[in-house]
């Protein structure tokens, strides 16, 4: 068990074979296949951002910001510099990265209500600059013909023009982002974040330097939305401004929260599934669906803040202690 | 010399003095405590020297180090550790993880992301001995949050124990317990006190009279009397006031 | 000199909408006062406080029923100041139902109200989208209060004057209510002393919504008063809760007359800007927040507050 875990857990082999198959069933499940890939962009995002919302406690309100940015790094640098996937994907992370890290300076002090408003503040502050900079981002037409690249690998090159060689492109993108922060969350720096979210002031006392990790957070947050930016650039073959907006951060906030974040690593991952769901089935039947998803977000706030996640794990612990129960009646049913 | 020294150290709040030109040392490989009624200055007196509150004047000395003013991971870093009168161990995890969260080769490993905490041997091997001097051997595995009030005061002393520290401050750690648990907590630190310098903040007299080998008596911010417990239990001013009716 | 004479009307329009901004703090202080929770959906409130008024006074709102054929017949300014009595009601009552969940939050983490009121402010938002559709409306308002008038040479605007004189009328009762009732004296003291309220023999968690209700009906009557200046978006929100936070923080947390002064300034920052780029006069308020909440986190008076944690 012990040191294959450290990378690969069995959560991540069932998640890899139920996404690394899903343009074989997502037809006959009444989905189409384009949906997979933002699915999986957007999971890429959800997980970047739970690092911060639900490992560290830092409720970050403007984080579509860094999303857009990577988007708009992605399109410049492939009109501007090199047509060259990996570069241009690694230009759209170095870009958030660098922002990102210029922003955590003002916001890693702060925490609660402070931090809260703060990075709405600087995601209103991109998302006027974006609007308004219309040379460079095309405005509010956005940043049009963004080209899917091939993923070229020297001596093979595989064309990503069709939906579904995209979405393995992007699942295999999500299985790196995957193991990579499942290493980081469960290392000693994972443990330092979570000790910050549950009591920052001990941390301190305890000779960690608390506003370097926060710093640090925010900064590989911000790294993994413009990855996961400059991905749905080339999905959507064009970057807009509107993925900027205070709605669209707060909509990662919301799925985060509803999947889980706060008490598991695939909180974000479930999160991000059930609103696409929603918003393809619920969608459907009503305009009204993100009033229904937002209603159901304030009922989990309110009576299940650990969200799907944490039901499950509630059900998990419950099925247990009955096995217990049932297999020695003497015996005291004994917590986790 | 002393290990850790306070000198002519002044603190107020808005224009009240809470600590008026406090001078205290205490010696390596003792026991010293603090002790004074509430509102005596005693819990702000552990935040000033431990950097959670810079004082307005004078001087805090570690080891001949200038530490005034240094924000509070600095000051732990250099080997000074300390435990709250309010609870404040992490809740979500693990006894185990409280204490490794605490140790300095953990700390050090911060940035690691590939290093294996769960198997490390060295560093779950030195949580396990401070489980064991604080009485929670066994409880590896239960979350603190439900551990029960008296164990999660142990692991409050755990975490600062835990920390390897070359002075060990303890506030109030009787607040609340019984007196069982009041016994049992004195046999402990009592066992600590062989191997790390220790300071006590506490009210419950008996408690600190049984442990210390100096006692810094604080009253409306100011040192009113020092000296070995036999000393206090000599002192005219302990004697007048109703602390000496508690000894 | 004639530089800065023709700017003087732009200050005007500065001092308007810090009166204004001023006026929304003042709401939102109250609660963070009572219950130490910051209201994000406060915006939201304060457009759906327009968007009401917009319901009684014209049926463009979306009540074009015939039965009120003969209330949209009569003059507009009863139907104006109807909508300015009544539209702060209304939304009073959906800030007393976001109190009543906000409940389940107290005494956690105040991380979950913060993302409770987060979620209303979306819902509240949505809400308004479906409802009136994502088109910008404007609010009628009667002809004694629009237009402008030269006076010294200048234009100025009437409505404006309008906003201004308004505005401080609302601070000036808001005043005489915290200071001179003993309801402002409850309210004042649940702030930092819920002991001395259960002492008093006061209902807190009564004091609370009800406290919570005139908060939001002070971001309704700001937001009808905006209106005009601002025109009607579901998302014109988030404009107004950016100033408030600024204005509070400036002003110090529980300052009634900081956070009039910090209006004033935070107004004519914003009114001046727009005088020169009018496109980014509301980024100048973003920049604005970030300058206080980096130099000065506990504002001109310095107080520490529950919203640090």
């Amino acid at each position: 068990m012990q040191h294959a875990e450290r990378w690969i857990t069995r959560e991540m082999l069932v998640a890899f074979l139920i996404f690394g198959t899903l343009p074989l069933w997502v037809d006959s499940v009444g989905l189409y296949s384009y949906i997979g890939v933002e699915v999986v962009i957007w999971m890429i995002f959800a997980l970047g951002f739970n690092l911060l919302l639900g490992y560290t406690g830092l409720p970050s309100f403007g984080h579509g910001a860094f999303f857009g940015i990577g988007g708009y790094a992605f399109g410049w640098f492939q009109f501007n510099m090199m047509p060259n996937l990996w570069l241009a994907l690694l230009f759209a992370i170095v870009m958030t990265s660098i922002i990102g890290a210029l922003v955590a300076l003002f916001v890693s002090h702060r925490r609660g209500i402070y931090f809260a408003l703060l990075t709405i503040a600087f995601g209103q502050i991109f998302f006027f600059i974006a609007s308004k900079w219309t040379s460079l981002t095309g405005g509010e037409d956005g940043m049009l013909n963004i080209k899917r690249l091939p993923a070229d690998f020297g001596f093979v090159s595989f064309s990503l023009q069709d939906n579904t060689a995209l979405y393995f492109f992007v699942f295999i993108v999500f299985a790196l982002v995957v193991i990579v922060l499942w290493r980081l969350t469960h290392s000693p720096f994972g443990k330092v974040i979570r000790a910050i979210k549950q009591n920052e002031m001990r941390v301190g006392f305890l000779g960690y330097n608390v506003y370097f990790y926060k710093w640090m957070v925010f900064t590989i947050s911000c790294a993994v939305s413009g990855l996961a930016g400059g991905l749905f650039a080339m999905a959507q073959e064009g970057a807009y401004v509107q993925v900027m907006s205070l709605q669209w951060s707060g909509i990662v906030v919301l799925m985060t929260l509803i999947g889980g974040g706060f008490v598991s690593f695939w909180g974000a991952v479930v999160g991000t599934v059930v609103f696409f769901l929603a918003r393809d089935l619920l969608g459907t039947y009503t305009e009204a669906w993100l009033l229904w998803y937002g209603l159901m977000f304030m009922v989990l706030v309110m009576f299940k803040p650990e969200g799907i996640a944490g039901m499950w794990q509630d059900a998990v612990k419950a099925l247990r202690r009955r096995q217990i129960v049932a297999s020695s009646p003497s015996a005291h049913p004994v917590g986790k | 010399m002393a290990l850790f020294e306070a000198i002519h150290v002044h603190k107020r709040f808005g224009d009240h003095v809470v600590l008026e030109e406090i001078n205290l040392s205490f010696e390596e490989h003792k026991l010293s405590g603090i002790m004074g009624p509430n509102g005596a200055g005693k819990t702000t007196c552990f935040n000033v020297i431990t950097g959670r509150y810079k004082p307005d004047r004078g001087q805090v000395i570690f080891d001949g180090q200038d530490i005034t003013g240094k924000p509070p991971r600095t000051i732990a870093q250099l080997g000074i550790s300390r435990s709250f009168q309010v609870m404040n161990v992490f809740d979500e995890y693990t006894a185990r993880d409280n204490l490794l969260l605490a140790v300095p080769g953990v700390r050090q490993k911060g940035l690691n992301i590939v290093h294996d905490l769960a198997n490390d041997i060295e560093f779950n091997a030195k949580a396990s001995d401070v489980l064991n001097r604080v009485g929670l051997a066994g409880k590896e595995d239960v979350l603190a949050s439900d551990l029960s009030y008296g164990q999660r005061r142990a692991l409050e002393i755990g975490i600062a124990l835990a920390a390897e520290p070359r002075i060990l401050f303890l506030d109030e750690p009787t607040a609340g317990l019984g007196a069982e648990a009041t016994a049992e907590l004195s046999a402990m630190i009592n066992r600590l006190k062989q191997d790390v310098t220790i300071v006590i903040i506490e009210h419950d007299m008996s408690f600190l009279f049984g442990l210390a080998d100096h006692i810094n008596v604080i009253h409306w911010g100011q040192v009113v009397a020092q000296g070995s417990p036999d000393e206090l239990k000599a002192n005219k001013w302990v004697q007048s006031s109703n602390l000496g009716k508690l000894a | 000199m004639d530089f800065l004479y023709n700017l003087l009307p732009h200050l005007v329009n500065g001092i308007a909408l810090g009166l204004l901004f001023a006026l929304i703090a003042l709401g939102f202080m109250l609660i963070i006062g009572v219950m130490e929770v910051i209201n994000l959906a406060h915006g939201s409130l304060f457009a759906l406080g327009a968007y009401i008024a917009l319901v009684i006074i014209t049926p463009e709102g979306g009540l074009a029923m015939p039965f009120l054929e003969n209330w949209f017949g009569i003059a507009i300014v009863p139907r104006y100041v109807a909508a300015l009595i009544l539209a702060p009601f209304v939304v009073a009552f959906v800030g007393m139902g976001l109190e009543f969940c906000l409940r389940r939050t107290y005494g956690k983490d105040p991380l979950y109200g913060l993302l409770l009121t987060f979620g209303a402010a979306l819902v509240i938002e949505e809400a308004i989208r479906v409802i009136w559709g994502h088109g910008e409306y404007v609010l009628p308002i009667p002809k004694e209060i629009r237009g402008g008038f030269i006076h010294a040479d200048l234009i100025w605007s009437t409505y404006r004057v309008y906003a201004a004189i308004f505005s401080i009328a609302m601070i000036g009762l808001l005043w005489l209510f915290i200071e001179k009732t003993p309801y402002g004296a409850i309210i004042k003291a649940g702030a930092h002393d819920s002991e001395m309220v259960r002492a008093l023999g006061i209902n807190l968690p009564k004091l609370r919504t009800l406290v919570f209700g005139f908060g939001t009906a002070l971001a309704a009557i700001a937001g009808i008063i905006m209106a005009p200046i601002w025109g009607i978006r579901p998302q014109v929100g988030v404009d107004a809760v950016v100033p408030a936070f600024v204005v509070i923080v400036l002003g110090g947390i529980g300052s009634f007359w900081g956070a009039v002064i910090a209006g004033l300034m935070v107004g004519m920052v914003v009114g001046l800007t727009a005088a020169f780029f009018s496109d980014w006069s509301l980024l100048s308020m973003y920049l604005l927040l970030l300058a206080v909440v980096t130099f000065r986190a506990r504002g001109l008076l310095g107080k520490a507050s529950a919203l640090e944690n």
